[in-house]
Parts: structure tokens; C-alpha cells; sequence
């Protein structure tokens, strides 16, 4: 058991997302990037490999447009990627998502550990590693801030609300990492030039042999803008803008 | 029995979940790990109380067999509090029923027997809404329903755990700040701060309205100048306080969405394009070391 899985998902950049008057969602100026969580999960994949003697494999389920994410995503230390390239995935949710990398996981030999991040920068909805667990029937540790293998042992600190939990784990698992689990270092050009050379494999939705149709319906999605006054003091000197301001406190009842 | 099934490790919000499932006129019944945890929960309204039994003392390791539960009793949703537990929980669950499952919901209610659940997406700048039928998973944050009183009924069953993960050790975790989540006020300080001890001019300003204080990310992950619990956002607190100041916030994305419920946000930050003053009701532009202590003066008459 040495192979080990990195999840990771390409998403739109929220710094880029524009809204409309009429709350309609703009992504068409949206640069990709590798959801900010994955680049924490690579490393991860990349120094767990390192430990079970095995290869760090990426694998990540998108549209066309996630093409660009391959490369960085092995500039980052993999040594190979999985790419399912399907267009379902712009309408998948949890279920659908997780069926999709489950089908993908299992037609890779000898896997020992697959890393998720906790949920994605997009949707953030912690679903993919439990739901992928549970579909390949395997033990999950999540919310994991520190892991450490041993043989075929994997000891992994889990940060809850209340406690800090310290659990262990017969291999093969599948484990949910929290960002300040390492570092993920930017790569360097040595590394991005090493990319290009690595194998990808890419499959389509048929070869999955998976149901990649979503189980809730979006019934809509829109901007969300706060209702708020808006309202600057900028009469006068700042003596008499801080004045306003106290005054507008001291009015709405809020001291 | 139809109803909704019901599991928080935070005895508020199953208190809360159970208000949920009560105003939407549907069954709740409580699902709990242990005998104690179930007679705080005795009145708080549930139609029954569940006390699992089994061989593990993670609630995350029973999934599979309260998938089979759920199925069995015929249920129409399994909400689950919005913790770390309680998400790992809920998503394997919906991942062994296949079936549908709404994360850390904004709103949720019914309509001809779907329910409609919205959640935000991209850290808060967008809402979407989803429809839901037949047995899902929603999990639940806390502060979102009233509770309701009502005796329930126990019982105890057996369930198989899966037992391949197991505890090493817990330790608690020192909680060194304060609940924000539950602050009437809140001042909050940002990567404008040059100093640590320039977070004395939030303390003096805190102390004169009676505020906790608060920070974004960076102050407590990076600067370490407050503890974790301290800072605000997606990532951290989520506070609901009657106000809420900020002082050198730029307004992320991810740090106004933990301050979205406040009833009335303030920012003094010296960039006038700051994102923090769409997301304010009142705002100066200015220094915050000349307008702070400034304020604080003002306000202490
Ligand atoms: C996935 C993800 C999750 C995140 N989660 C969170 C989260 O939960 N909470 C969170 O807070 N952040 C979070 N962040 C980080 C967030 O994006 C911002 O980087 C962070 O909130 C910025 O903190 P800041 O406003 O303190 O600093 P900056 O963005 O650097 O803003 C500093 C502000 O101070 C102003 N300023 C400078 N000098 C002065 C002065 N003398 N007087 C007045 N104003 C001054 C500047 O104009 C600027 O607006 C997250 C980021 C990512 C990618």
C-alpha cells in the first residue's frame, strides 16, 4: 500500500467574482487557481508518499477549463495526475463529486492514503472526504492538523471545537487536512520545468462507470450584498467626523 | 417512524435543531452518545431521545450504522450541527445513503415537502439556494432556531461501530479568549496594527463601551498577537453583536462573513476604497492611531 492520493479541485477566484445590479454572478472575468486548502493537501500527499515509499498522485474531477491546474499541480511535488475531464463537473455537488473521484481512486493500484483538503475555497462544504470514505467503505480522519505515519500506521492530531484529538488508523484511509498542517511552498522553476515532463492520465465521464448526476437541485444562485447605511462623515476635520460618529452611535442605541 | 433525526455534540444546538423541526411541524428525535448528554436534553422538546451503545466512543464511527437507522425509521432529514464532529458525521452518513446533503446551511425551510436550504459560496460573496427531497443531510450552525421545551421519551439501541479508528488521547483545548460568538460588542483590529502593544488603543477603546476584542486571520495566525479564537471570519468566529468596530480591516470576503449578522458595523481604516465600507453603516476614513483614541474620548462622556 504506497500510493498516495492528493484531491484537489480548480475554482474560480473569489477576488475576482463580480456581481451585477440585478445579483446575477459574474465569473467570466474569474482567473482558476488550485482552491487554496488542495495546495496544503499536495504537500501533504507529497511528504506522505515520501514516508510510505510510494508515488503522490493528484486527482482532480473539472470541467475543460481546469486543464491549466495539471501543471501547477505537479509543479508542487506529485508525480503523476489523474484528470476527469467531464462537463458534469460544473453541475456537481457533494455526492456527485465524491462518486466521481471514488470511480477514479479505484481504478489507481495500491493506494494507501488519499488526502482531502476540508472543503474547497468555492463551496467549502466538507463533504468530499467522509463522502468518499464511505463510498469506498474506508476509515476517515478529519479536521487533521498534524499526521504521521509508521509502517502502515498513520497517527493523526485532529483539532475539534473542544479538544485536540489524537487518533490512529490502519492504512488504507482517507484523511481531511486542515490547512496548518505544512506550509505548501511555492514551487520552484526547476519544479515547474519538471512538470511538463510528468504523465497525466485523463479520463472521460464514461470511463468512470459512476452516476455523476447531482442529488440536490440549485434552485438558484446569486450575489449576496449586505444592506448597509454606507454612511462616511467626512464634514469637517476629523475631530468633528469622530463627533458624528458618536453621535450616530449614541442615536442608533447601540452603546 | 417518519421525523427528523437529529445529532449536535453541542447540546445547544441540538436544543436548537429540535426548535427547527418543531416550527416546521415535523418529529424531532435526538440521537446522543451518551446517557449524560441525554438527560440535558430530556425537555428541550424532542418527540424521543436516542442513546446510541457500542464499542467506540466517536460519534463519526457509527455512520454507517445510522444511515442504516435513518433508512430503516423511515426519515425525512438528518441534521447534524455544524461542528467538526458533526460535519465529518453528516457527510459520511449522506455519503453511504448516496443522498443529497446541504453543508452549513444560512436558511432552511419547507415548501410543498421539499426543503429549500441556502448556504453561501465563495466565502460569503454569493448565496445559492437548494432544493431537497426525499431523506437528506443538512448541517446546522449554531445560533439559528430557537429552542422549544417539551419532555421526550429514551431509549437506548445497540449499534455497530466501525471501529478502525480509534483515540489515542484528548487533551482540551485552553480556550485563552473569549466566546465572541456571544459578545454584545466587538472591536475589531487588523494588519494596520505596527505593534502589539498598539493593541492597548483597541483594549481602551473595548473598555469604555464594554466590547471583547477582536482580529482578522493574519493578526492571530501570522502575528500571533491575539489567540485563534480571537479572530473573525469564515475560518474563525462567527460573532452576531449588537456592534461592531473595526479599525485597519481591509473587509475580505472571508473576514466580513463572520460579521455579517452584527446589527451595526463601524470602520475607520484610512483607505477609502476599502471593501470594509460597503459592509459598514458608518465609517471614517482616517488613521485609526488619531481617530481611535479620538473616539474613545468621545464616547467616554
Ligand atoms: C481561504 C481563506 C480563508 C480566510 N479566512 C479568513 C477569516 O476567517 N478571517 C479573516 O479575517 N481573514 C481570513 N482570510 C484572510 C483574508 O482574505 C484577509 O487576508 C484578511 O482578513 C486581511 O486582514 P486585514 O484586514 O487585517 O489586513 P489587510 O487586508 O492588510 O488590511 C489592512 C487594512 O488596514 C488599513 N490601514 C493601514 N494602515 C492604517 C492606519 N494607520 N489606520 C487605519 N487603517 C489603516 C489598510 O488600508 C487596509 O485596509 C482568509 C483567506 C483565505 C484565502
Amino acid at each position: 500500500m504506497s500510493q498516495v492520493i492528493a484531491c484537489y479541485k480548480w475554482v474560480a477566484d473569489e477576488a475576482d467574482i463580480r456581481i451585477n445590479a440585478d445579483l446575477s454572478v459574474d465569473l467570466s472575468k474569474a482567473k482558476g487557481k488550485i482552491s487554496d486548502y488542495d495546495k496544503n493537501v499536495i504537500e501533504a500527499a507529497v511528504q506522505a508518499a515520501a514516508a510510505l515509499g510510494g508515488k503522490a498522485v493528484g486527482v482532480t474531477f473539472g470541467t475543460a477549463d481546469a486543464k491549466p491546474s495539471l501543471k501547477d499541480a505537479l509543479s508542487r511535488g506529485l508525480d503523476e495526475a489523474c484528470y476527469i475531464n467531464a462537463q458534469e463537473a460544473s453541475q456537481a455537488d457533494g455526492a456527485a463529486t465524491a462518486r466521481a473521484l471514488a470511480a477514479a481512486i479505484k481504478k489507481i493500484a495500491d493506494v494507501g492514503l488519499i488526502i482531502c483538503a476540508e472543503g474547497a475555497s468555492d463551496t467549502y462544504s466538507r463533504q468530499t472526504a467522509p463522502r468518499i470514505g464511505a463510498l469506498l467503505d474506508l476509515p476517515v480522519v478529519t479536521s487533521v492538523s498534524k499526521m504521521d505515519i509508521n509502517g502502515n500506521i498513520l497517527t493523526a492530531a485532529r483539532k475539534l471545537d473542544d479538544c485536540m484529538q489524537t487518533v490512529k488508523v490502519e492504512l488504507p484511509a482517507v484523511v481531511a487536512v486542515l490547512p496548518e498542517i505544512n506550509p505548501a511552498p511555492i514551487p520552484g522553476l526547476k519544479a515547474v520545468l519538471a512538470a511538463g515532463k510528468k504523465t497525466v492520465t485523463e479520463l472521460k465521464a464514461a470511463d468512470l462507470g459512476a452516476d455523476l448526476t447531482p442529488r440536490s437541485t440549485v434552485s438558484e444562485v446569486k450575489g449576496y450584498v449586505m444592506n448597509r447605511k454606507n454612511i462616511i462623515f467626512n464634514e469637517g476635520d476629523l475631530a468633528e467626523q469622530v463627533k458624528a460618529l458618536a453621535a450616530a452611535l449614541r442615536k442608533e442605541g447601540v452603546l | 417512524m417518519a421525523g427528523i433525526f437529529i445529532y449536535s455534540d453541542k447540546a445547544d444546538i441540538t436544543s436548537e435543531i429540535i426548535g427547527f423541526a418543531r416550527l416546521n411541524g415535523k418529529l424531532p428525535v435526538v440521537l446522543t452518545l451518551s446517557e449524560k448528554d441525554a438527560q440535558a436534553l430530556r425537555n428541550a422538546g424532542a418527540d424521543k431521545i436516542i442513546v446510541i451503545k457500542g464499542q467506540s466512543e466517536m460519534i463519526e464511527n457509527y455512520a454507517r450504522a445510522i444511515a442504516a437507522v435513518l433508512k430503516n425509521e423511515g426519515a425525512e432529514l438528518f441534521a447534524v450541527g455544524a461542528t467538526p464532529r458533526g460535519r465529518d458525521l453528516a457527510a459520511r452518513v449522506a455519503g453511504y445513503l448516496d443522498c443529497a446533503m446541504v453543508s452549513d446551511i444560512s436558511s432552511a425551510s419547507y415548501k410543498d415537502e421539499q426543503l429549500i436550504c441556502t448556504r453561501m459560496l465563495y466565502g460569503g460573496a454569493v448565496q445559492q439556494t437548494e432544493k431537497l427531497s426525499g431523506l437528506s443531510v443538512i448541517t446546522v450552525p449554531a445560533g439559528k432556531y430557537e429552542p422549544v421545551q417539551g419532555e421526550a421519551s429514551l431509549q437506548t439501541l445497540e449499534l455497530q461501530a466501525d471501529t478502525r479508528v480509534s483515540v489515542v488521547e484528548t487533551a482540551p483545548i485552553v480556550k485563552e479568549g473569549v466566546d465572541l460568538s456571544k459578545a454584545e460588542k466587538v472591536v475589531c483590529v487588523g494588519m494596520a496594527l505596527d505593534k502589539a502593544e498598539d493593541l492597548q488603543i483597541a483594549r481602551d477603546l473595548a473598555n469604555v463601551i464594554g466590547a471583547e476584542v477582536g482580529c482578522t486571520r493574519s493578526i492571530a495566525e501570522e502575528r500571533h498577537w491575539l489567540p485563534a479564537e480571537s479572530y473573525i471570519g469564515i475560518s474563525g468566529a462567527v460573532v452576531k453583536p449588537k456592534l461592531y468596530i473595526s479599525m485597519g480591516v481591509s473587509g475580505q470576503i472571508q473576514h466580513v462573513y463572520g460579521i455579517r449578522d452584527a446589527g451595526l458595523i463601524v470602520a475607520i481604516d484610512t483607505n477609502e476604497k476599502a471593501p470594509i465600507f460597503k459592509a459598514a453603516d458608518y465609517g471614517i476614513v482616517g488613521d485609526l492611531y488619531q481617530v481611535v483614541p479620538m473616539l474613545t474620548e468621545a464616547l467616554k462622556k
